[in-house]
């Protein structure tokens, strides 16, 4: 994958094959996800909608006036669903539109480039809470995980991190 | 409209002080009323206080280099304030990232979450 600053200050990506498939197939699953009514939706994933994520119990503060701005803020968040639907779906078509794949391009302003990594990070930690993925899981070697849900959910969570890393492309810090 | 109860009232040539003393005049309007209850300057005091602090706590999935572009994006930071925040994230599970006022704090929170970063609010 490949990210470029183009000179009307947009950003066009570029997919390999392989990789134009595999990100469709990803973007029509979250397509799906941000349709679905958030009620619907498993406890570990309404919880991430409604602000809460996958954070330890007690890390919640009591106050009222808090309390009054997380359920704001909550409100808030059910919002970001609909937009990155829209985005989704942009792939899709695109993709559906393109007469050829390899490679295939799509251009995205500043503010859908950002809105492209926040999506690629929700089927990332949505993969990770639906399989209760933890730190030690992250730093075992995916082959030796034998249940395959798992392993292919990790396996896909480390793919998407190089579409990360390829998107941040030259403003990546590197540890 | 006579006698009806306002949300913000107006007070007539009335100075007030916020933000380390910087003078707000808050300009008369005819057929106002004060409102001797409501003391308007500490609402306006508690309004631009920075009192509200922004935390992000560590994940396991949230990678580095993007925990580090988000701070860059969404609070301005620094590289090396950025870099600086990410590391207290992973080392010690947790970093204040902002002191801000109410609704500034809520901004923050919601664009921090946006991009997926476990975030919460607290008062201080």
């Amino acid at each position: 994958m490949t990210c470029e600053n183009l000179e009307s200050g947009c950003w066009r990506l570029g997919f390999s094959e392989p990789e134009a498939y595999f990100l469709v197939n990803v973007m029509a699953q979250l397509a799906s996800h941000y349709r679905e009514d958030v009620a619907q939706l498993s406890p570990p994933q309404r919880a991430y909608w409604l602000g809460r994520g996958n954070l330890p119990p007690g890390t919640m503060p009591r106050q009222s006036e808090v309390q009054s701005a997380e359920e704001l803020l909550a409100g808030a968040r059910l919002e970001l669903r609909s937009e990155r639907l829209a985005l989704a779906e942009k792939f899709l078509r695109e993709f559906k539109a393109a007469g050829k794949h390899d490679p295939w391009n799509i251009d995205l302003d500043s503010a859908e480039r950002d809105e492209f990594l926040a999506m690629i990070n929700d089927r990332r930690l949505l993969l990770a809470l639906d399989h209760g993925i933890a730190e030690t899981d992250m730093d075992t070697d995916p082959s030796q995980i034998e249940n395959e849900a798992r392993r292919a959910a990790i396996f896909e969570i480390y793919f998407l991190g190089r579409f990360i890393f390829a998107t941040i492309g030259p403003q990546l810090y590197r540890p | 409209m006579p006698g009806a109860k306002r949300l913000i009232p107006t007070y007539r040539g009335t100075d007030t002080t916020v933000c380390g003393g910087a003078p707000v005049v808050i300009a008369s309007q005819p057929g106002t009323e004060t409102s001797p209850d409501i003391d308007i300057e500490e609402k306006l005091r508690e309004a631009f206080a920075r009192g509200w602090t922004v935390v992000v706590w560590n994940d396991p999935v949230n990678l580095m280099e993007y925990v580090v572009y988000v701070f860059k994006t969404v609070l301005k930071m620094n590289e090396q304030d950025a870099t600086r925040h990410m590391w207290e994230v992973h080392l010690s599970g947790k970093s204040a990232v902002a002191h801000e006022t109410r609704e500034k704090s809520e901004l923050l929170v919601h664009r921090l979450r946006g991009f997926g970063l476990n975030t919460t609010l607290e008062q201080s």
